[in-house]
């Protein structure tokens, strides 16, 4: 029987990215996108990769909200919070972005000071009613706004998240003027720490309104068909509240990647995997243990957003990043981008040595290959840049591409250690997923810095975010600050009763079935007078798994001593009917084409391998390129590839 | 000094590192400060460390000279390595020892800040491979008033003062040392968990530094950890090269020191030449009872973060910073202050105005780069007394933002901590959930910012109301002397501080200690920065802002 087709759709700024999986069958698209107005590139991709009437569940993965906030084209909001403390938007948290500047700089609060509005109110952090919000300061208040004609509202009461009631009712008053976008605090993030609630809020109400009228847009262009976004949480959400919670969205591009490396593990049976998305302007490393792990201390531009999303560390590094030599002598990379305009030498354009430049002159990307060959690499161009470089060093071209290629992956060794570090583990026990256009070229040697012994180049690396928005499950996430020293379970378990119902609530309505529900709760903990909480699983044995987490995370543990459950969480999973990844064809015989690649300062014969050719369990030793059209793979001497049946690579080290 | 120099050129010698491997050591061994640093700052217990992120982690050479370092706040840097070096020369580590440290005459800055030192021993070796350390305020290390902050005239007033000691031998916790400091401390659990993730964050970056020199090879290392500082040497001589050469002469004062003294003058002469700088401090005040006083350290980090802002951001942050710097403080003076003076405020007041100061002498010699003055404080806030409500001491200490100076290309940053500290606001819902306290309002103080083609940053008006009986330490500058201008722009306002107690409200001193009631509340209203060049004609929408 036929079932419907599951989607799932990435648009970047570059690419809009297209998997379908249609009667077991895996169909792919790549095409521009368009940025002035996104939708349109979804619709034409589904248009030319499917027939028209077929039955499908899409998710979408989109930049619309991140996009928004970035370029600053958000909403009009009018910021309601508690009389006093209007400018704590601007105060933020008192610092400044960069320590030895001149003339520090921050970001311009997204709400001006005319916009603010303070009203007479307060809450106490245990939930009391200090100052009773009148309802004549709800009158003047929603007078206020309606003068100023916002396209959204935000409203932010100090310790809303003990006591939402002030919020509730302002928020009820001003749903009554009528079609206005409205965020209140404590629905998105009951949660204590009020500049980065305060800001969360923000953010949903200014960038609210455009991603609603953007998915209405696309809900339009296909006659009304339900369908799903992916949240920075990696799971999906239907369109309607992705809207409300627009949010939730913005950091959904990245996430996407990993969700979809994750999936890759899932079918390589692999519990401990790091992932390794290199980009042209920037990397993304995330470390997945029995699945993606959650953090919701976010900043984007510098202004914060605490939703949780999917735990990961972005290094300015990239193939775009530009090398120079400082006037230390001492040669750099990043963080400067060529960018998509002029790009790497080699794309014909810039004149700059860029990471890129220093693989194509190190054999490491084939000139010939690239794209599938829509961009044609210009060695020579390259060389020139890296001959300017090499000279103010004294190097040849190739020893300062090799230096480059050192440098970049040090920093990309720094940024994994670091994300290791801050989960308390050690990256030895790790497989690295790597994916990104970039990744393939430093991907083997990154694992050698690391001692990472084995490392997975999935099917289709290049759309890799459009598989984990195509695989993700329907996912809603709750929490609220309680603050409770040494609580017994029951009472924890009473205050998580009705998050826990409103989430299957909403799962439920999402068209999920009841048995593919899953309810995780899980706690928030510290030692009590601790300022940092460690978040485990809410059952009995909350305390003890506490305290081994302290232990393993910072090599002690105190039982003695009291603890507080600081905040609790609800997720909610539903999951969804999930296609298999598997290779579109068999492997079509190819004999390898011939090239020189270059390491440890010596160049060395190699075989480029379409990776369309590779037979399942063929074993390929390096050195060697695997080619393929969205990536292209180094494998280097003493390291061995093997094609996996799913379709993936995987690459081991020693002989 | 000089045996040791030309031990380090000698070992230099030994390996060769070339400008990429150089560049890949950079990274892997920044990469181990900031390792320690995420781990001090998840698992410490003080609101102080967490929020507030008010500590530093390093790395050290065999000879104690900084390699790298991850400090959240200016007024570490540089100054660590002078605890490193007291610590080496007092107290000889042997493998699995730890010395603590906080005295000012003995390489620290500060009573609260409490510095811990550790050896890397490769195996098999007899000599420390290098150290790991880090600094961390505590917000109590007692002394005369809570949050040990107070208004002292000599530094026994200030707190438990630390010289050298083995907090840890041979792997063992010396208990007689924890006990003697946790019993001079008000806040005693905070105060060994802090300690704790202190010695965890250690116990990482030795662990790191030995597995690089196992993965990298020992002697590349070492070389590395060499040539970074001069390195560092190279970019900084470079930047100084890049400023026009010649003398250039500052003055500004102190408000007071808070036990009677006004207008402290702190002078400066900076010669620069052949991309080296000379700073010399004669001329300026000797050193007073009040606690302003700086120790040479702080001197030192101020001076180093006026280089570093000039040299720009990516220069990394070690020894080599200094080498092309030469400072000359007067021993017995505000900026080089000897046993027994006080010196809380020297750390976080001070060090400021030095900052200040050689900005403003600097003014001449790069006008295309340099900002008018800052706020010109910490606007310090300490508290502590008897929490009725939850049955328990407590002791908080905060500092709170002022208005930044303007600069030659845009206007300044208003509610922003400058130049020697980037400490974060303690969260109000926070605060609120642990102190016997409550914030009444927490604004911009609009307007306060000098005018001019550039404006400079606003400050912040900060209203705080008791719950408890308790007494309450502020510790502010530039309350009588406005942050001054450049090029014709305008001075910020001065800062405000009030107190309300029995129905009405009055004015304090910058510098205060006041014994407060439940129900009193203090205000302190923080100083505009300074403007930047000439005004060309008033702006009409001045009246509207």
């Amino acid at each position: 029987m036929r079932g419907p087709a599951i989607i799932g759709v990435d648009t970047g700024g570059t690419f809009t990215d297209i998997v379908a999986h249609v009667d077991g069958e895996l169909r792919t698209h790549k095409l521009l996108s368009t940025p002035h107005n996104p939708a349109l590139a979804v619709l034409q991709g589904l248009r030319e990769l499917l027939p028209g009437s077929l039955p499908f569940g899409l998710t979408y993965s989109t930049t619309v909200a991140t996009n928004a906030l970035l370029e600053r084209k958000g909403a009009r909001v009018v910021l309601l919070t508690t009389a006093g403390f209007e400018d704590l938007i601007e105060i933020g948290r008192q610092n400044r972005p960069q320590l030895y500047a001149l003339e520090p700089w921050r970001a311009e609060p997204l709400v001006p000071r005319n916009l603010r509005i303070g009203v007479c109110e307060r809450m106490l952090y245990d939930g009391t009613v200090h100052v009773e919000l009148k309802p004549s300061s709800i009158r003047k208040a929603v007078e206020r706004v309606r003068r100023l004609r916002p396209d959204a509202v935000a409203v932010c009461f100090l310790h809303s998240y003990a006591n939402p009631n002030h919020e509730r009712r302002l928020g009820k008053a001003v749903a009554r003027l009528g079609d206005l976008f409205c965020s209140l605090s404590h629905e998105l993030v009951a949660e204590y720490r009020e500049y980065e609630r305060l800001s969360t809020t923000v953010i949903n109400a200014y960038v609210g309104p455009v991603m609603s009228r953007h998915l209405n847009e696309l809900s339009a262009g296909l006659d009304g068909r339900r369908f799903r976004v992916l949240q920075s949480n990696g799971g999906a959400i239907s369109a309607a509240v992705a809207g409300r919670e627009a949010v939730r969205t913005c950091l959904s591009g990245p996430a996407g990647g990993v969700s979809g490396a994750w999936r890759v593990a899932q079918a390589l049976k692999l519990d401990r995997t790091i992932t390794f998305d290199m980009g042209g302007t920037s990397t993304d490393v995330s470390i997945l243990e029995g699945g993606p792990r959650y953090n919701s201390e976010w900043t984007i531009d510098d202004l914060p957003l605490k939703v949780p999303s999917i735990d990961m560390h972005t290094v300015g590094a990239g193939g775009g990043s530009i090398a120079f030599v400082d006037a230390g002598g001492v040669m750099k990379v990043g963080p400067q981008s060529a960018g998509a305009d002029p790009g790497p030498a080699c794309y014909g354009k810039g004149r700059l040595p860029t990471v890129t430049d220093a693989n194509v002159v190190l054999g490491r990307l084939a000139a010939s290959s690239f794209l599938g060959g829509r961009i044609a690499l210009d060695r020579d161009r390259a060389l020139r840049a890296l001959r300017q470089l090499g000279k103010r060093l004294r190097l040849s071209p190739e020893a300062a591409a090799e230096g480059v290629v050192r440098i970049v992956n040090a920093s990309m060794e720094r940024a994994i250690r670091r994300v290791s570090v801050e989960r308390g583990y050690d990256p030895r026990e790790y497989a690295l997923i790597a994916f990104g256009g970039a990744a393939g070229q430093h991907c083997c040697e990154l694992a050698t810095a690391l001692d990472v012994p084995q490392v997975v180049v999935p099917l289709h690396p290049g759309l890799l975010s459009a598989w984990g928005a195509a695989t993700a499950d329907v996912q809603r996430d709750h929490v609220k600050t309680v603050r409770l020293v040494d609580p017994a379970f029951g009472t924890l378990r009473r205050i998580l009763q009705p998050m826990q119902e409103l989430a299957r609530a909403e799962i439920l309505a999402e068209g999920v079935r009841r048995d593919r529900l899953r309810i995780i709760s899980t706690a928030d903990v510290r030692y009590q007078g601790q300022a940092h909480e460690i978040n485990v699983p809410c059952d009995s044995r909350y305390a003890s798994a506490f305290h081994s987490a302290h232990k393993r995370l910072y090599g002690y543990a105190d039982k003695a001593r009291r603890i507080e459950v600081v905040n609790v969480r609800v997720l909610a999973q539903g999951r969804t009917a999930r296609p298999r990844m598997t290779q579109a064809q068999a492997a079509t015989a190819q004999t390898p084409a011939h090239h020189r690649v270059r390491s440890g300062g010596h160049w060395k014969s190699a075989r480029i391998w379409p990776r369309s050719s590779l037979v399942v369990g063929r074993l390929l030793r390096g050195p060697a390129l695997i080619v393929e059209f969205s990536a292209t793979t180094f494998v280097p001497e003493g390291w061995r590839a093997r094609m996996h049946p799913a379709g993936h690579l995987v690459l081991v080290r020693g002989n | 000094m000089k045996a040791r120099q030309k031990r380090r050129s000698a070992r230099q010698s030994s390996v060769d590192i070339d400008p990429i491997t150089l560049e890949v050591f950079n990274h892997r061994l920044s990469a181990i400060a900031e390792e320690m640093g995420v781990a001090l700052c998840r698992s410490a217990f003080s609101p102080n460390i967490k929020e507030r992120r008010d500590f530093s982690c390093a790395l050290f050479d065999a000879y104690g000279g900084l390699v790298a370092q991850a400090a959240h706040i200016p007024v570490h840097l540089g100054s660590t390595q002078l605890s490193v070096e007291a610590a080496i020369a007092e107290r000889p580590m042997a493998p699995g020892d730890v010395v603590m440290l906080n005295d000012p005459y003995a390489g620290g800055t500060h009573l609260p800040d409490v510095t811990l030192v550790a050896p890397v021993y490769l195996s098999r070796e007899r000599r420390p491979f290098g150290y790991v350390a880090n600094r961390a305020h505590h917000a109590d290390i007692g002394g005369g008033t809570p949050g040990s902050m107070p208004l002292a005239t000599e530094i026994l007033q200030e707190g438990l003062r630390i010289p050298p000691v083995r907090l840890v031998a041979a792997g063992r916790m010396n208990e007689d040392v924890l006990d003697l400091f946790l019993a001079n401390t008000r806040v005693t659990d905070e105060r060994r968990g802090d300690l704790l993730a202190q010695l965890a964050a250690l116990r990482l970056g030795a662990r790191r530094l030995v597995e690089l020199s196992g993965l990298a090879g020992r002697r590349r290392v070492a070389a590395a950890m060499l040539a970074l500082p001069a390195y560092t040497a190279r970019l900084m001589t470079a930047a100084l090269r890049r400023i026009r050469p010649g003398l250039y002469q500052a003055q500004d004062w102190m408000d007071d020191d808070g036990a009677g003294a006004l207008s402290v003058p702190i002078r400066v002469a900076v010669r620069l030449a052949n991309g080296r700088a000379v700073v010399d401090f004669h001329g300026t005040a000797p050193q007073v009872a009040g606690g302003i006083n700086a120790n040479f350290a702080v001197t030192t980090a101020a001076v180093l973060y006026v280089f570093q802002c000039l040299a720009g951001q990516s220069i990394p942050a070690n020894a080599g910073l200094m080498k092309p710097i030469r400072i000359l403080a007067p021993e017995g003076s505000l900026v080089n202050a000897c046993f027994p003076s006080a010196v809380a405020g020297g750390n976080v007041e001070t060090s400021q105005r030095i900052v200040d100061v050689l900005f403003k002498a600097l003014a001449r010699a790069a006008p295309e780069m340099v900002p008018a003055a800052s706020c010109g404080s910490m606007n310090n806030f300490s508290i502590g007394g008897r929490d009725i409500n939850r049955h328990r001491d407590f002791a908080y200490y905060e500092t709170i933002a002022g208005g930044a100076g303007a600069g030659p290309t845009r206007a300044a940053l208003s509610a922003v901590h400058t130049h020697m500290t980037n400490t974060l606001n303690t969260p109000i819902e926070a605060l609120e959930a642990s102190y016997p306290m409550r914030i009444v309002s927490y604004s911009i103080r609009r307007g306060s910012g000098g005018s001019g083609q550039h404006r400079g940053g606003d400050g912040v008006r900060r209203e705080i109301e008791l719950l408890a009986p308790a007494q309450a330490t502020v510790l502010t500058e530039r309350r009588r002397l406005a942050p001054f201008g450049v090029n014709g722009g305008q001075p910020g306002k001065r800062g405000l501080n009030q107190f309300f107690s029995g129905g009405k409200w009055r004015r304090v001193a910058g510098k205060v200690t006041l014994r407060v009631q439940i129900g009193d509340r203090i205000a302190v209203e923080t100083p505009g920065g300074g403007g930047w060049g000439r005004r060309a004609t008033p702006r009409r929408w001045d009246a509207e802002t």
